[in-house]
C-alpha cells in the first residue's frame, strides 16, 4: 500500500504540475495577445473616426464667416439706395 | 461722386469711383457663371450632369465652398441645396461631390460675391451696388428703403425680403417660400457676402433674428410688414448721434 500511495502522490503532483503549466499558458498567450493589440501598429486602438476637420477648425470657421460692418450715422445726402434683393 | 448706372445680373446696377467696365466684366463673369437662366452657364451645366462627382472651375469651386461655410455658420439657413442636404456636398479643390441629381442654387451667395470682387476693382473710394446690395470702399451716404439713411464706414450692407419680388427667398428648412413676420431686413457685414447672408438668416429667423443677429455683433435693421422699424442693438449702438461736447 506505501508503494500505492507514492504512485497515488506522484500522479497528483503531475496533475498539479500540468495545471499550473496551462495556467501559466493562458496567461502567457492573454499578455502577449493584449500587448500585440495594443502595441501592433496594424490592429486598431480604438474605434475607427470618420475623416473631418476638428470641431475647433469648423467654429474658427463659422466664427469668421460672419463678420460685422462699421456702419455711422449719415453725414451727407444719400447717393445710392440699398434695396430688397 | 460721379455714379454710373447700367444693367447686370437682371438687377440695376450703381458704380462709384471709377473702373466701371472693369466692374461690368466682374458681374458678366460670374453671370455666366451662376445664372441659372442661362442653359450653357457651368452652374447649369453641373446640375444636368449626371455624374456624382464632377470637375467644376477654380471660381465655381471658391463659391461653392463659400456657399457651404455660410451654410454651416447659419445653421443651414443659407443653403446651396435649398432642402437641407448642404452637408452632403463636398467640394475637394476643384473637385465636387454631391447625391446624384441634387441641384444646387447658389443665388444667395453669388451676387454679393460678385459685388465684394467688383468693389475690389474700382479705381479708387466709391462703391458697387447691384440690386441694392452695396459693398464701399471708404465712407458712402446710403439711403433705406423704409425711409431713413445710414453711413456705411466699411463693408456692405444688404437688404433681403419679400419687399420688391414678394416671397423670392425660400426657406431650406420647409422648401418652400419663406414666411416671416419681417417685410425686409437690412444688414452690415465686413464684406457684402457678410451683409446679404446676414440680413437672408435675420429674415428667415422672424422674431429671433434681431437676437442672432446681435449675438454676432452684426448691426440689423428690421422693417415689418405694417411698417414698423426694429433695430437690433448692434444697428443702435451704431448709428446713434453722440451729442458733441461744446
Amino acid at each position: 500500500m506505501p508503494d500505492q500511495s507514492r504512485i497515488e502522490r506522484a500522479r497528483r503532483r503531475a496533475r498539479a504540475a500540468k495545471a499550473a503549466l496551462g495556467a501559466l499558458t493562458a496567461l502567457v498567450f492573454g499578455v502577449a495577445f493584449v500587448g500585440a493589440k495594443t502595441h501592433a501598429p496594424g490592429h486598431a486602438k480604438g474605434k475607427a473616426k470618420p475623416l473631418g476637420a476638428p470641431a475647433s477648425f469648423e467654429r474658427a470657421v463659422e466664427k469668421s464667416a460672419l463678420q460685422s460692418g462699421q456702419i455711422a450715422p449719415p453725414a451727407q445726402p444719400p447717393v445710392v439706395s440699398s434695396a430688397t434683393s | 461722386m460721379s455714379v454710373e448706372r447700367f444693367r447686370a445680373m437682371g438687377c440695376d446696377v450703381a458704380v462709384a469711383g471709377g473702373g466701371s467696365p472693369r466692374v461690368a466684366a466682374v458681374l458678366e463673369r460670374w453671370e455666366a457663371a451662376f445664372s441659372l437662366f442661362r442653359p450653357e452657364s457651368e452652374l447649369c451645366r453641373v446640375n444636368r450632369s449626371g455624374a456624382r462627382v464632377v470637375l467644376v472651375s477654380p471660381l465655381f469651386a471658391r463659391a461653392l465652398g463659400t456657399a457651404l461655410d455660410m451654410a454651416a455658420a447659419t445653421d443651414g439657413l443659407v443653403d446651396p441645396t435649398l432642402c437641407g442636404r448642404w452637408a452632403e456636398v463636398v467640394v475637394c479643390g476643384r473637385l465636387l461631390s454631391r447625391p446624384r441629381g441634387l441641384a444646387l442654387d447658389l443665388n444667395g451667395v453669388v451676387k454679393a460675391l460678385a459685388v465684394d470682387e467688383a468693389a475690389a476693382a474700382l479705381d479708387g473710394p466709391g462703391f458697387v451696388s447691384v440690386g441694392g446690395d452695396l459693398a464701399v470702399r471708404g465712407p458712402v451716404d446710403v439711403a433705406l428703403s423704409a425711409g431713413g439713411a445710414v453711413r456705411v464706414v466699411a463693408g456692405g450692407l444688404a437688404t433681403s425680403g419679400t419687399a420688391s419680388r414678394g416671397g423670392h427667398l425660400v426657406d431650406p428648412r420647409t422648401g418652400r417660400a419663406s414666411i416671416s413676420c419681417w417685410e425686409q431686413v437690412t444688414a452690415s457685414g465686413a464684406t457684402c457676402l457678410d451683409a446679404d447672408v446676414g440680413a437672408k438668416a435675420g429674415f428667415l429667423l422672424a422674431e429671433r433674428g434681431p437676437d442672432w443677429l446681435d449675438e454676432r455683433g452684426i448691426p440689423g435693421r428690421f422693417v415689418a410688414a405694417h411698417g414698423e422699424v426694429v433695430e437690433n442693438e448692434a444697428w443702435l449702438a451704431a448709428t446713434r448721434v453722440v451729442p458733441a461736447c461744446t
